[in-house]
């Protein structure tokens, strides 16, 4: 089994609230002094690529598309033990356009090789847009599986089971085929051995530049960004009287029920 | 008549004296392979550097060895001091040191000739002293054999061994008497008087007996005495008497560098295969394994284990213990092992599935150095503990689920706290404090404030940090802080064994620094202090770092802080392990305590170099304990029972270690699931070794915080 792992570098999302601003020129959020990581989903993903790996064999390419701090994403990644590790570097990777991404995935991962899946994370912890998977497999001509939370490999084929509001669906697919994985208990990353991330920093890396993609410019996303903004929210603190615990109960109740016909 | 000089005859009464001699053989060659078995073992073992500062190695045995200075200082167990265990050890030395004074006086004077046995010197000596001491070390045995096989403290290791080192002393000194006595009474001695013990022995048995039959039973026992002294000479180098020479050898090869020297530096570009920390006894040092043999068994580094008190698994002496057996069962593999360093399956795997060795044990340490402090033999328990984790660590990343989150944590975004919704400068609201990269020049700033992550994503610590910052601003003290720039600078990642994590944070920590030209750091969290006084320069950075307690104590002496409004309240200061035992700060902290308060400042039954542990060291404040071995819980019934009503301490993890300890043990607020278990006015009998303290409010204030209360300018409470 082959597997494409594509990783995305994103900001910190679990920095704390008053440490996020953004840049309403440049319609993106300020580095400031946050840290770079691995988008969650995606390290779900590989660490599905890894279980299916550690009970089938097989060989893992992650593929990330970013800026030269993403070799960090792929070097945790070779430390968890993926196989093989690409770059495709392009300084405007961190724009929101999910169709822009899924193009330069799908011509590096053209130009990487053949894979029979394909896992991308269910959506990224920055822009949360989550159509990158999808577009990828049109882009592939592949068939598209979102929030898939299980694989396995049952005679060259493979068993798929996603989530849906309702419950679960168990798939059969003939690879090659394009999944988007979301997070379950079974797919907490991994933590690498120390001993691995050492020796990940002497793993080859392939760098691709972007413009050796002979990606046609694109004039025809249909995904534009306007305007971006932090919502303003507003905690206020009421305290509700009463002698004791029961009219306290009583004024509390009154309150709410008040609160709740106002913003009906 | 009395003869012209006193002395006695050697041999008296003695058949066949010559085949003392021979049995002599077998004596020396059965014990000394009982030593040089065990000089074979540490050999095998990997380098340390300890033959540096013989002087300074040489005074130390004198003080441990010879003076047995720590044998004497009081035990602890349970926060309760017990002192008969050194008075019978000084006992049983001292009269053995005479006694073989004694024997080598006989020599010198039957088989070198030197006659000296006569005259003042052999009353006064030979007879009478030697009788003291030898009775001292009968009193000495009765004291062990009381505490051993009545009184039982679980400190000690109840070994058949032990019981038989104890009978045989017995034996030999007794029967010692024995022969002394009956000569004294078969041959009328006139100077018999000069050994007291002997001669009450001689009227008691001239009483019951002829002289005749003493000189016959003299004879018999004579010879019983030498059987079993040899006996006894050639046996104990197999056991734990081995001691006698192993600990002076001990305390002579000990970390003089105090135990932040503890964790050996690692080489990580030297060797691609060598396994990470260690979990393979073939792998130790030889100093690691001189330290096994030299365990005396007796318990004082577990009775002051906070974690073993608390009721964990964890036992330090049972580490040292079963290392030591697992040295000498496998003796046949360390002796063939090369010490080749792939990353094969261990030879003598150290990790056991339960007991002392176990992982879940060697992550119950709280790094917090008791066992080494109180180890009368210099052993150091902790490198082997770390080693362990280190291994554990980056070999296995196996580690409790909460630490690997902070770790995790730690790499992402430098921080122990996932989850935090705090940045590293909320606590700076409403004040003006200075962030290094907002300044037209850094350089210029005397002092960088470190933070430190537990003050500053902690809501608790904030007032902390904030009383210090105005402290500073109060003493016009130039200094700024990094703000958001800070990050972890790796202690946590060092105790919880990830070297590696700690090499990295470190680096690019004194990347920061240096691009802000930093040289004088002050930090109001000694595990900062400690990181940057004693682990930066193994990594290449140097820097004059400060805790803030004796930061501020020059600027009291200096005038420059002056305490006007002192409080009435009476205020118990707890040493946190790593100011006080690790950096031997005891004073400065006490000192911003006396000025702060009128009150009385009383004492815990543990404090400064004996303090007992807040239980936050070692990554354990990351963890989620079983409430009834919560270390806390015990130290905050320690400060309870000054009857204080302020614990003052100077560390983040002190403070918020301490003030859960305090809730649960009071009931006063409950935290967490304290609430659901500890009802307000009864707590279970079980869950709290001490008893429970009458329900009265303790709270837990940092020096900084009880310094700036008292400082007139602080309107800010
Ligand atoms: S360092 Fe402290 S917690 Fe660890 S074994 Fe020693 S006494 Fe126990
Ligand atoms: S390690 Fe030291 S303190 Fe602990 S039992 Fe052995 S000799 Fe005693």
């Amino acid at each position: 089994m082959n597997i494409l792992v594509c990783l995305k570098q994103i900001l910190d999302p679990d920095i704390p609230a008053r440490d996020f601003r953004i840049d309403p020129e440049r319609r993106e959020a300020v580095r400031g002094s946050a840290d770079l990581v691995t988008n969650i989903f995606c390290e779900n993903a590989l660490e599905t690529a890894l279980q299916l790996k550690d009970a089938h064999d097989g060989m893992i390419t992650v593929l990330s598309h970013g800026s030269e701090e993403a070799e960090d994403v792929l070097r945790k990644a070779l430390a968890m033990k993926a196989d093989e590790a690409a770059l495709v570097l392009d300084d405007d990777a961190a724009q929101a356009d999910p169709l822009q991404a899924a193009r330069v995935l799908a011509a590096a991962a053209r130009k990487l090789g053949s894979f029979d899946v394909i896992m991308v994370g269910r959506e990224s912890g920055d822009w949360g847009v989550g159509q990158t998977g999808g577009l990828l497999a049109e882009e592939l001509g592949v068939p598209f599986i979102a929030l898939v939370e299980h694989l396995d490999v049952d005679e060259g084929k493979l068993r798929i089971r996603r989530q849906t509001d309702t419950g679960t669906e168990i798939f059969e697919v003939t690879p090659p085929v394009v999944i988007s994985i979301t997070n379950s208990e079974n797919n907490l990353p991994r933590i690498p051995k120390t001993r691995d991330v050492m020796k990940s920093y002497r793993k080859p890396l392939t760098t691709i530049a972007v413009a050796d993609l002979s990606l046609t410019p694109s004039s025809d996303s249909y995904f534009r960004l306007v305007e971006i903004s932090v919502p303003e929210k507003e905690t206020r603190c009421e305290l509700v009287e009463g002698h004791n615990l029961e009219q306290r109960i009583d004024a509390f109740a009154h309150r709410v029920a008040e609160i709740a016909n106002t913003t009906r | 008549m009395m003869p012209a000089e006193a002395t006695r005859e050697i041999f008296w009464n003695v058949p066949f004296p010559w085949l003392m001699y021979v049995l002599l053989v077998p004596t020396v060659v059965v014990g000394g392979w009982g030593l040089y078995r065990r000089l074979r073992l540490w050999r095998t073992g990997g380098p340390a550097m300890r033959w540096d500062r013989p002087k300074e190695r040489l005074a130390l045995v004198w003080r441990h060895a010879v003076g047995q200075g720590r044998t004497l200082r009081r035990a602890y167990s349970s926060g309760r001091a017990s002192s008969s265990s050194s008075v019978f050890h000084l006992l049983i030395t001292v009269g053995f040191v005479v006694l073989t004074m004694a024997t080598t006086v006989v020599m010198l004077d039957h088989d070198f000739g030197t006659r000296i046995m006569r005259g003042g010197f052999y009353l006064f000596f030979q007879s009478l002293t030697v009788d003291l001491f030898g009775a001292l070390v009968l009193v000495g045995i009765g004291i062990a054999m009381i505490r051993r096989w009545l009184q039982k403290p679980s400190r000690l290791v109840f070994t058949d061994e032990a019981s038989a080192i104890l009978i045989a002393i017995f034996v030999v000194a007794a029967s010692g008497f024995l022969v002394e006595g009956w000569r004294i009474a078969a041959t009328h001695d006139p100077w018999g008087p000069w050994s007291p013990i002997g001669y009450l022995i001689a009227q008691g048995s001239l009483a019951v007996a002829e002289p005749s039959t003493l000189t016959t039973a003299h004879a018999v026992v004579w010879w019983g005495h030498c059987v079993v002294t040899f006996a006894f000479l050639a046996w104990a180098p197999y056991t734990k008497l081995a001691h006698v020479v192993t600990a002076p050898l001990n305390i002579f090869f000990a970390n003089l560098d105090g135990h932040a020297a503890s964790l050996r530096p690692m080489d990580f570009e030297a060797d691609d295969d060598a396994t990470l920390g260690v979990d393979d006894l073939t792998k130790m040092t030889w100093k690691d394994l001189l330290d096994l043999d030299s365990c005396t068994e007796c318990g004082r580094c577990t009775a002051a284990c906070p974690a073993h008190t608390a009721g964990k698994s964890l036992s330090p002496r049972d580490i040292v213990l079963g290392l030591r057996d697992l040295m000498h069962d496998g003796a046949e593999t360390l002796l063939a092992a090369p010490q080749d360093d792939t990353d094969n399956a261990p030879a003598l795997p150290i990790l056991q599935q339960t007991g002392a060795l176990s992982a879940e044990s060697l992550w119950q340490c709280t790094t917090c150095a008791a066992c080494m402090e109180v180890c009368p033999v210099y052993i150091e328990q902790l490198p082997k503990i770390l080693d362990v984790r280190r291994y554990l660590t980056m070999e296995e990343a196996e580690m409790p689920p909460s630490m690997a989150d902070a770790m995790t944590s730690l790499e992402r975004r430098g921080h122990p706290y996932p989850g935090t919704r705090l940045s590293r400068i909320d606590w700076t609201d409403g004040l003006d404090v200075p962030v290094m990269s907002e300044l037209d020049d850094p350089g210029e700033v005397d002092v960088l404030l470190w933070v430190g992550c537990a003050t500053a994503l902690i809501e608790r610590n904030h007032s902390v940090v904030r009383s210090l910052a105005q402290l500073l601003q109060h003493a016009g003290v130039s200094f700024a802080i990094l703000g958001r720039e800070e990050r972890c600078n790796g202690d946590a990642a060092r105790r919880m064994g990830n070297e590696f994590l700690f090499e990295t944070m470190a680096r690019k920590n004194q990347a920061l620094l240096e691009r802000y030209g930093v040289e004088k750091i002050v930090t109001p969290c000694p595990h900062c202090f400690n990181t940057f006084k004693n682990d930066y320069p193994t990594v290449g950075g140097d820097y004059h770092v400060e805790h803030h307690s004796s930061f501020l104590a020059k600027l009291v002496d200096d005038g420059r802080i002056q305490s006007t409004q002192a409080a009435e309240h009476n205020v118990t200061f707890h040493d946190p392990c790593y100011l006080g035992r690790y950096n031997r700060e005891f004073d400065a902290p006490r000192q911003l305590v006396q000025i702060s308060t009128h009150g009385r400042t009383p004492e815990m039954e543990q404090s400064r170099e004996n303090s007992f542990c807040c239980g936050g060291g070692g990554g354990l404040s990351f963890t989620e304990e079983p409430a009834e071995q919560r270390v806390n819980r015990q130290r905050a019934s320690q400060a309870l029972a000054t009857g204080a009503s302020v614990v003052g301490t100077g560390c983040p993890f002190c403070m918020t270690m301490l003030e859960d300890g305090v809730a649960a043990v009071t009931g006063d607020l409950p935290s967490d699931d304290a609430a659901a278990k500890i009802p307000a006015d009864s707590m279970p009998a079980d869950s709290m070794p001490a008893t429970r303290m009458p329900a009265k409010r303790m709270i837990v204030k940092d020096i900084a915080e009880l310094l700036w209360d008292a400082t007139e300018a602080s309107p800010d409470t």
